[in-house]
């Protein structure tokens, strides 16, 4: 098999650009890295709730707007079949232009909602260092994860951009499979995220 | 240039070095081994340690003699190729599994002495004292004539060290609290009976760690950890050391440890704790609130 | 990400290096080999700041109150007092910023860094790494996060002090540690360098899954790569926990989370938790790459196939698997739950087993070889039983009762030198007399390099061993004053012991450094195959400057250490050699 890999790497100047399949490769270790992040944080999120029981969220705290944000999170998860179509068509070597823009439209809505969040919390007197680690637990969860989602409109703009201008193929598109890998990395970990802040 | 002799005898020239010159240095100051232990069960631990120690030293000998006769044996020589092999199945198995089976022994009966000399609690009757640690130092509340600790919140706070439930210094919450008396940097105990340790810290992690109970443990804030205790079998002036990094007061974050016999204990608590009560009779009658930075104190400063 | 990479690395393969600018050649380069040696460069520098680090640690323990005036010039009166005493503050910024430079920015690089970069591409025959760009962009976060950390001695309130694992709430609370702005770089620098490994580690995986040459299976790497790949997966798994936990850290010292304080429901051993999740997995780290290094070059001078390659692999498997379940033996007693203490401490005597298999194969390997003394020879060596030392030191920490007695004391600082130093570093300085030649085109002189090997030996125990007499006495570690103490007053002969041998060891290493840079430029010239090795780096001349690497792809016909093989006339036999019909070579 190795030497299959390596055969793709052979011939005159020995052109290192590697190969969509590698490219996917390393997208997948990257991301067993951003699991490992995420679950750190998580663990350190469940020991401190297990730790205190019952009396983990303290009286006063403002309640969490779950449906509001439960809808913000179908649009997540759509975005993410969006964004797979637009892999699809370009697979098939049609243009995505349009897909890839919804996706983009549909991952800011979700950004949107989340700062919207934040700010209404922040006025119902939640922050980062209000209420224990109930405050500090969701602001941090939400924030890291809200960053990342940033990275990956930032990605899916890019990769608009590209295709917009022709870039992709059916061959040579790994801008766009990555992002996309790195879309639907960003989308599982949300649903995880949700379930333990809002609904457990 | 790869003359082995060469090599040879400088490595002997540098272990006679290393070990003359440590023992030199160790002999003028007695210092070879750890200090007596002076606690029941103690000499469990350092039987163990024994132990460890000459089973690794063993090992050690062996793989060093086995290792520096190979590169003596088998260096470079005339006409003499080096032996094709790539390993051998059998020894594989062998010596994976017979260090295996010393390190689960080892394990198992580690954890037998852990378990009886630390998870079993104290025995009844034990003497308990109420130790909190702070930056940098210790406050200890030790129980009056009663023996009894008098009760309090687990919260610590820097205005009310210990918890109590009535928080003016000197005054006590319960009846078993009244004859309780409160020392600084100086922990006493008498030989040979239990004695049971309540430790809290006000700030940061402090550690609770004195070489000769051959005992450690840290005092971590927001919790109280109940189960150390121990006995001491001879009397002996010894110190308490923090031994965990708690900032830059770190360096001499002591106090005295006295085990004195039982008479002379009895005495000590005898006089303290009558003072403890004429000094809650004194607060009763003037009822103006005492500098809580002077409690009954029996500094070791 | 790879159309981030195609414009510059088209042209990649024909010498179009040559046209590019100092720039692209030596500052922004994509060629593994010059981010390898940039990265050597960068790490030896720290690992100088690291060692004067460690003399004044050394210094201020075994004279606690001489100073030397010229300090106060230097440094405000909050670290060194008037009459240049270091301070006890000081002291603690001093141990924390030794450990954080030498196992960060010294020892990772070095083993990581440096071998993993030069040696992946050429010894697997690959043109390069998966992906250059990110290789420089790790080389690079690095160098950051270096600077940041050394730039966190000069920030209001100095550098960090809460020891190099800044257990919370000591580290996360300004009130107690009066370091806050210090404390918070290092929490970024730990966080940049976090970046920088696993951007590395990524690469290294990818590499040596996809870009293998033909015939190169996995059971025909060479064990520096088997060693360097399993570390980069444990540096993918450990080190965003590490990144997690940092961030968290900066977040309760800067905007008051309370993920690690005592009040507001947060638990300080969260912290530790986190911490030597990381922490374990990191140790190995720093030693399995030291230990593929030894396994490569013990059987090149013992002109012998190794011992046991799939014990050797599956053992550094058993240790990268093993070494996620141990981690609680750092905190036995550290208020955590009694039971778990045992747990971990079984799981942590099980994985001195494969360390225990792989010592034994080493012996294995020298015996009936035939042995040649060069100086990467007497490193290798060396390491083997300064290993044995660290690792037994391990085995009393790891049965329970006995750490009650020993934990933080300077056994466990003993033990932590004679695995890192004696282990690591040693096995460092082997591999850059070794691979020298490759890289530099020169060999280091041979005379000196022997003296500084035995003058380390010596100097190194003799700084070393004696803290373990000094840890069973009951000497605390950490602590800038011992003479505080009655009970360790007594010890301080054998304290100025240590500290005059850990001078004369920073001297030796000068000897080092000189013989280093010395050869770069007026070395012997070496020939491509200067020590007559298997692997495919040898193939290559010396030093390597085509940024391909290989003309054309090598194709690999066996195993990397087929020496002394029976009815040949050379005792040597390239990987990209077909042995002679007739010969019997190992068939994996
Ligand atoms: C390269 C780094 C490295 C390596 C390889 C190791 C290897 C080991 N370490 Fe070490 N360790 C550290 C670096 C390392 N350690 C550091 C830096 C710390 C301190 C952190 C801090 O607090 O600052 C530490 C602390 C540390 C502790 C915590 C001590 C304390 O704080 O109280 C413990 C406890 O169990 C421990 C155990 C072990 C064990 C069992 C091994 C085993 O893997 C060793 C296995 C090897 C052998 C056993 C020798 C060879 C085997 C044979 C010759 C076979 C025959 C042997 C027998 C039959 C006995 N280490
Ligand atoms: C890879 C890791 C590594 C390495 C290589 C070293 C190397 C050294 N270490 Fe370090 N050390 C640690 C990792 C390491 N250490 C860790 C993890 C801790 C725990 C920290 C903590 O508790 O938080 C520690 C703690 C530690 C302590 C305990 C501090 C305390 O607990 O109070 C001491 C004390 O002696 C010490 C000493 C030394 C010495 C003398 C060296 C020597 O080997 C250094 C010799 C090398 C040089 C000196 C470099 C060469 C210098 C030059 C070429 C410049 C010119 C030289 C002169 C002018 C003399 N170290
Ligand atoms: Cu308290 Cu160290
Ligand atoms: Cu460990």
């Amino acid at each position: 098999m190795s030497s299959a890999h390596a055969a793709q790497l052979q011939g005159p100047g020995l052109n290192p650009i590697a190969p969509n399949r590698i490219v996917r490769f390393g997208m997948f270790t990257f991301l067993a890295s951003e699991v490992m992040l995420f679950g750190g944080l998580i663990m350190a999120y469940v020991v401190l709730r297990v730790s205190q029981g019952g009396h983990y969220i303290p009286e006063g705290a403002p309640k969490l707007p779950l449906l509001q944000t439960g809808i913000a999170t179908v649009v997540l998860v759509s975005s993410s079949f969006t964004a797979h179509w637009a892999e699809v068509r370009v697979r098939k070597g049609k243009r995505a232009s349009w897909q890839l823009f919804l996706t983009i439209i549909l991952g800011t809505a979700f950004l949107l909602n989340q700062a919207y969040e934040w700010n209404h919390l922040y006025h119902e007197h939640m922050w980062f260092n209000t209420f224990g680690t109930y405050g500090s637990t969701f602001f941090v969860l939400t924030g890291f994860h809200g960053f990342h989602v940033f990275v990956g409109i930032l990605l899916l703009i890019f990769s608009w951009l590209l295709s917009l201008a022709g870039k992709f193929d059916g061959s040579n598109h790994n801008f766009l499979e990555c992002t996309s890998l790195y879309w639907h990395f960003v989308d599982v970990v949300w649903i995880l995220v949700f379930t333990i802040l809002y609904l457990i | 240039m790869y003359s082995v002799r060469r090599f040879a005898f400088l490595g002997l020239i540098l272990f006679l070095i290393t070990t003359g010159t440590i023992c030199a240095e160790v002999r003028e100051t007695n210092l070879w081994w750890t200090p007596d232990v002076v606690t029941k069960g103690g000499e469990k631990i350092d039987f163990l340690l024994h132990l460890i120690f000459w089973l690794t030293a063993v090992v050690f000998l062996v793989t060093q003699g086995v290792f520096i006769y190979f590169l003596i044996k088998y260096r470079r020589r005339r006409g003499v190729p080096a032996y094709y092999s790539h390993g051998n199945n059998s020894l594989e198995i062998v010596w994976t599994t017979i260090p295996a089976v010393i390190f689960i022994a080892l394990a198992v009966y580690s954890n037998r002495l852990w378990n009886s000399e630390l998870r079993h609690p104290a025995p009844e009757g034990s003497i308990p004292i109420d130790i909190v640690a702070y930056q940098y130092g210790w406050h200890i509340r030790n129980p009056g004539r009663d023996g009894k600790l008098g009760d309090f919140k687990p919260v610590v706070s820097p205005d009310n060290w210990f918890g109590l439930t009535d928080s003016t210094p000197g005054a006590q919450s319960s009846e078993a609290g009244k004859d309780d008396y409160q020392s600084e940097n100086l922990l006493t105990v008498p030989v040979g009976k239990p004695v049971v340790i309540h430790l809290r810290s006000l700030d940061v992690i402090h550690a609770f760690y004195v070489p000769e109970f051959r005992m450690y443990q840290d005092v971590v804030p927001g919790r109280q950890i109940d189960w150390v205790w121990f006995e001491a079998t001879k009397p002996g002036n010894f110190e308490l050391a923090c031994s965990q990094l708690c900032g830059s007061g770190h360096y001499n974050m002591k106090a005295k440890i006295a085990v004195v016999p039982m008479e002379d204990y009895q005495k000590l608590v005898a006089e303290k704790s009558k003072a403890a009560l004429m000094e809650l009779e004194k607060k009763k009658a003037t009822s103006l609130p005492p500098d809580p930075t002077v409690p009954t104190v029996a500094s070791s400063r | 990400m790879s159309t981030m990479v195609v414009p510059h690395e088209v042209h990649a393969g024909d010498h179009a290096h040559h046209q590019q600018g100092i720039f692209r050649t030596y500052i922004w380069s994509h060629d593994h080999k010059m981010i390898a040696k940039q990265y050597l460069l960068t790490a030896l520098f720290f690992l100088i700041i690291g060692g004067l680090l460690a003399l004044g640690v050394r210094y201020k323990i075994a004279f606690p109150d001489t100073g030397f005036p010229l300090l106060k010039y230097l440094l405000p009166t909050t670290m060194v007092s008037e009459d240049g005493i270091i301070q006890p503050g000081m002291y603690n910024m001093l141990f924390t910023m030794h450990a954080t430079v030498m196992v960060f920015l010294v020892v990772m690089p070095l083993l990581i860094g440096v071998f993993g970069n030069y040696l992946i591409p050429l010894q697997i025959g690959a043109p390069d790494m998966a992906f250059p760009f990110y290789n420089a962009l790790s080389y690079w976060l690095y160098a950051i996060s270096g600077m940041m950390i050394l730039y966190s001695f000069f920030v209001p309130g100095g550098a960090a002090a809460g020891g190099w694992t800044s257990y919370a709430p000591l580290s996360t609370t300004e009130a107690y540690n009066g370091t806050r702005m210090g404390q918070s770089l290092w929490g970024l620098g730990i966080f940049v360098n976090g970046l920088s490994s696993i951007s590395g580690a990524a690469n290294y995986i990818t590499t040596v899954i996809n870009m293998r040459a033909p015939g190169m299976t996995m059971m025909r790497l060479p064990l520096t790569v088997w060693s360097l790949f399993i570390t980069a997966l444990l540096l993918l798994l450990a080190v965003p926990v590490l990144g997690a936990a940092a961030a968290l850290l900066f977040m309760d010292l800067n905007i008051g989370t309370h993920f690690f304080t005592s009040s507001n429901g947060g638990d300080p051993l969260l912290w530790q938790h986190l911490f030597w999740f990381f922490g374990h997995p990191e140790v190995y780290i720093m030693i399995l790459p030291a230990m593929g290094i030894s396994s490569e070059i013990l059987p090149v001078f013992s002109r012998k196939p190794v011992f046991g390659y799939r014990a050797m692999v599956f053992a550094m498997a058993a240790i990268g698997i093993l070494g996620f379940i141990v981690w609680g033996h750092h905190m036995f007693v550290s208020g955590m739950n009694l039971t778990l203490s045992a747990t971990f401490s079984i799981s942590t005597m099980v994985i001195a087993v494969p360390s225990a298999i792989k010592t034994f194969n080493w012996l294995g390997t020298v015996w009936r070889g035939s042995i040649r003394f060069t100086t990467p020879m007497l490193f290798a060596l060396a390491f083997i039983s300064m290993f044995v030392i660290g690792g037994l030191s391990g085995i009393f920490m790891a049965s329970t009762p006995v750490d009650l007695f020993v934990h933080h004391t300077y056994f466990i600082v003993a033990h932590i030198h004679y695995v890192l130093f004696a282990g690591s570093i040693l096995n460092i300085f082997a591999g850059v007399y070794f691979w020298f030649p490759k890289m530099f085109g020169r060999f280091m002189n041979d005379f000196w390099g022997k003296i500084h090997f035995v003058l380390t030996f010596v100097f190194l125990n003799l700084t070393f061993f004696p803290m373990h007499n000094l840890g069973l006495a009951g000497m605390m570690r950490r602590i800038a004053d011992p003479t505080q103490y009655e009970h360790l007053r007594n010890l301080q002969p054998l304290n100025i012991f240590i500290t005059l041998s850990a001078f004369a060891l920073g001297l030796s290493t000068i000897i080092f450094f000189v013989n280093f840079f010395h050869s770069m430029f007026h070395g012997l010239k070496a020939p491509a195959n200067p020590w007559q090795s298997n692997t495919l780096e040898w193939t290559l001349p010396s030093p390597v400057t085509l940024h391909g690497n290989f003309e054309k792809t090598p194709t690999v016909y066996h195993g990397p250490y087929e020496y002394s093989v029976p009815g040949m006339e050379s005792d040597f036999l390239p990987q990209d050699q077909p042995a002679k019909p007739g010969t019997r070579v190992a068939a994996h």
